[in-house]
């Protein structure tokens, strides 16, 4: 569609009617004109072009409507059907029907061709009503008509330069132009009894300046800084033009290759909801945090986490939702995105959430759902959160030395099959502080004040009475090295080290036997600490679980299956270092009857020899540094397996029969 | 350790290849008939021990170890009570093994 060119030329020369012409131009301007009496309606100016020219013309009343529907706005182009041109000043005037073939396409600035007119008076107070999306910093009068989306709070602030307040609110427009308008100190105490959210208003007369990209996640280059000067009105009409929320929902998958830290919306049915739980923060303070899955139609699932206020208010909604069975589509405005175990996604404090709303894709969501996302399981991009999950990566203890786990900045969590081989006897248990901190006791090592009583630093009281726990520091060894690792109360207990009650040392010792040789799984939390200027990784027990050996042999199998067919590095790697050249001590321990054959004969004496052999020394055990060829490598894990298999035999009680025949 | 009798590693299916050799088995324990016991290899064959059973009463999975008699029986000389479970899966892949591959390692 194009404008009649030369049209307005023509008709201002006279060499047209209206009968004859309906020529196609575009509203580059629109004004409302004050009448003096106020009966009359209002009146509304405009400039026209045909793409050449640029002419004043006056808005039959009739049409009046048109403006104030919203219809006929700058940038409309029009065709004319009645119009009358007279020469006053050169000005044509509108009247009858008029056709429209758009409304809006992206505004244009202001063409050169202004220049040429010269006609154009500046005008004060009308509003020169644009979309969002066409302001920038060189405009000099605009105006713009947005919803408020999200009311920020009046906050107090308190930086190197002083304190002050300040509070911003989101504007959406009708185009789906997006912007942040902040107000600070005086004005933002000027303003903010003013916005609701929700409601429509006519800003004018503010700053723009480029957004801060760090508060604000708008899809806007610009910020909108309102001053003392700038204008605030409330717009009645035009509601349900300017939509209430827009959101530019991604699919879980595209989440999982987003960066960290990014802001996306997204939406979901909730699959799952975890109650409110506490957590400590680095700064040290205590907030509330829920997690729930989230699935959607791509099939995928992510993790959603909801800190502080959303936890409890829409948190529990989603929670009593889910508990009775239903599952609610949540929808996330601005919810960010962390690569936290995989990826998930947690809200921030600008984020908003939409619980069961009529969206469009509220609606695909759920209809998708009933049909088939009910029973179609999902792929998860956040990993499980329990502890098996985060140290279910398998470690040989040579491996803990070799990568050098733990030294960098967060702890590692790794896994190892082991035995104990040595606990150490003295200082196997500490005094602690028994008072509740949160939802779990202190467990800080109170000090004895010297008057019968307990002091902890940290709940900063004093006590009669405190908890005795275990600090079990012992040693456990695999097939490839040897390491100290630390058990409290808690992990000790997994190692059926009962409760201490009273100080009995034979049981001690039973227990300490009891243990002593037993094989595994244990889940290390291994982090470098610095001990008066020595830098040392120490490995903390998280979960011991009794080996099964059921499934260790089938890892193994799996293993050298892979290393059979000569796998890719990766596997090669891991069997490389599980089957390493120098680490040769297990095979001590663990088959003693090594390199002569099976085990069989001597079962029921086996253990009782290597109980003989290593009980009551503390000493650790040294690295033999042999060298061994590739085809003996793979001999030790076989061995290995061997030792699992008639481990089993280990662990029933053997009946020795041996039958001379 | 007494290695001077070493025993072979077998399941059903090889217990052929080592007719009068000296094995060890695992068997699922079926029944006793007429002074033997029938079993079930870990790969499904069924078996028979000959020889005296303990007086200690056997569990589910018996472990067997003695000459090979023939392609379906063993005399047995030890008998170790295995328990009720056992992961016959691993077990039979052992067997591959230690007479595949790996063969060297286990004589």
């Amino acid at each position: 569609m194009n404008l009649t060119e030369g049209a307005i030329a023509k008709i201002t020369s006279g060499g047209a009617t209206a009968a004859e012409l309906k020529p196609t131009l575009q509203v580059t301007e629109l004004k409302q004109v004050h009448t003096k009496q106020p009966q009359q309606s209002d009146r509304f100016r405009l400039v026209l072009s045909d793409g050449s020219h640029l002419q004043q013309a006056m808005l039959g009343t009739q049409i009046n409507h048109l403006v104030k529907d919203g219809n006929l706005r700058p940038c409309s182009v029009v065709q004319l059907i009645q119009y009358t041109c007279t020469t006053v000043q050169g000005r044509i005037n509108f009247t009858g029907s008029w056709h429209f073939y758009a409304s809006w396409s992206a505004y244009q600035q202001p063409s050169p061709m202004y220049s040429n007119t010269g006609q154009v008076a500046k005008n004060d107070a009308p509003p020169r009503l644009m979309p969002i999306s066409a302001l920038n910093p060189y405009q000099g009068r605009w105006t713009i008509k947005a919803r408020v989306t999200a009311k920020g709070e009046l906050r107090h602030y308190n930086n190197p330069r002083g304190n002050g307040k300040v509070f911003s609110f989101d504007l959406l427009d009708s185009d789906g132009g997006e912007i942040k308008v902040t107000c600070f100190n005086a004005v933002a105490d000027q303003f903010y009894h003013q916005i609701e959210a929700g409601k429509v208003y006519l800003i004018s007369r503010g700053n723009l300046k480029p957004a801060q990209k760090n508060f604000n996640h708008l899809r806007n280059d610009l910020e909108v800084f309102l001053e003392s000067t700038s204008i605030v009105q409330p717009c009645f009409e035009d509601d349900s033009v300017i939509p209430r929320q827009q959101f530019n929902f991604r699919s879980i998958s595209e989440v999982e290759g987003m960066d960290n830290n990014n802001v996306v919306d997204i939406i979901g049915m909730v699959s799952s909801i975890t109650p409110a739980a506490s957590i400590m923060r680095k700064n040290g303070t205590e907030t509330q945090k829920r997690t729930l899955q989230l699935k959607d139609m791509s099939g995928r699932s992510v993790e959603f986490t909801l800190w502080g206020s959303f936890c409890n208010a829409e948190g529990q909604r989603l929670q009593n939702m889910c508990d009775s069975g239903g599952f609610p589509v949540l929808a996330v405005k601005s919810g960010r995105v962390s690569d936290f175990n995989g990826k998930a996604v947690g809200t921030i404090s600008t984020s908003q959430l939409f619980i069961d709303t009529d969206f469009p894709e509220a609606r695909r969501l759920k209809e998708w759902f009933e049909k088939e996302g009910r029973n179609v399981p999902s792929l998860s991009i956040s990993r499980e959160m329990s502890s098996v999950g985060r140290a279910d990566v398998p470690k040989t203890i040579s491996q803990l030395k070799d990568e050098r786990l733990g030294t960098s900045e967060t702890p590692d969590w790794v896994t190892v099959n082991a035995t104990v081989i040595f606990i150490k006897a003295d200082n196997f248990c500490y005094t602690a502080c028994p008072l509740m901190s949160g939802d779990r006791p202190c467990n800080k090592k109170v000090k004895n004040n010297g008057d019968g009583k307990w002091r902890c630093e940290k709940c900063d009281q004093s006590m009669d009475e405190c908890d005795y726990r275990y600090i079990l520091q012992f040693q456990i060894q695999d097939h490839t090295s040897i390491t100290w690792v630390t058990a409290f109360q808690e992990s000790g207990e997994d190692l059926n080290f009962s409760k201490y009650e009273k100080q009995d040392d034979e049981s001690f010792s039973k227990i300490v036997r009891q243990v002593l040789f037993s094989k595994s799984v244990f889940k290390l939390k291994v982090k470098e600490e610095t001990f008066s200027d020595e830098q040392r990784v120490k490995s903390t027990v998280v979960r011991a679980e009794k080996a099964n050996y059921s499934s260790q042999s089938k890892f193994l199998l799996d293993m050298m299956e892979k290393f059979k067919s000569g796998n890719s590095a990766p596997v090669a790697s891991n069997t490389e270092s599980t089957y390493p050249n120098s680490g040769a001590n297990s095979i001590g321990i663990e088959s003693s009857g090594r390199p002569c054959g099976p085990l069989g004969s001597n079962q029921g004496g086996n253990k009782g020899y290597i109980a003989r052999k290593f009980g009551s020394l503390p000493c650790e055990v040294g690295q033999h540094g042999n060298q061994y060829s590739t085809e003996t490598n793979i001999a030790l894990g076989f061995l290995h397996l061997l030792f699992l298999v008639t481990a089993v035999v280990l662990l029933a009680i053997p009946q020795q029969i041996a039958l001379v025949s | 350790m007494d290695t001077s009798k070493p025993a072979i590693f077998v399941n059903g299916g090889l217990l052929p290849m080592h007719v009068q050799k000296r094995v060890r088995i695992v068997i699922q324990v079926l029944g006793s008939d007429r002074g033997a016991v029938i079993g079930k290899s870990t790969d499904d064959h069924q078996l028979t021990v000959k020889g005296t059973p303990p007086s200690v009463p056997l569990t589910n999975f018996v472990e067997v170890i003695g000459i090979a008699d023939s392609e379906k029986s063993i005399q047995a000389e030890i008998w170790t009570n295995f328990g009720d479970t056992f992961d016959t899966y691993s077990y039979n892949q052992l067997c591959q093994l230690a007479n595949g591959e790996y063969q060297l390692l286990f004589l």
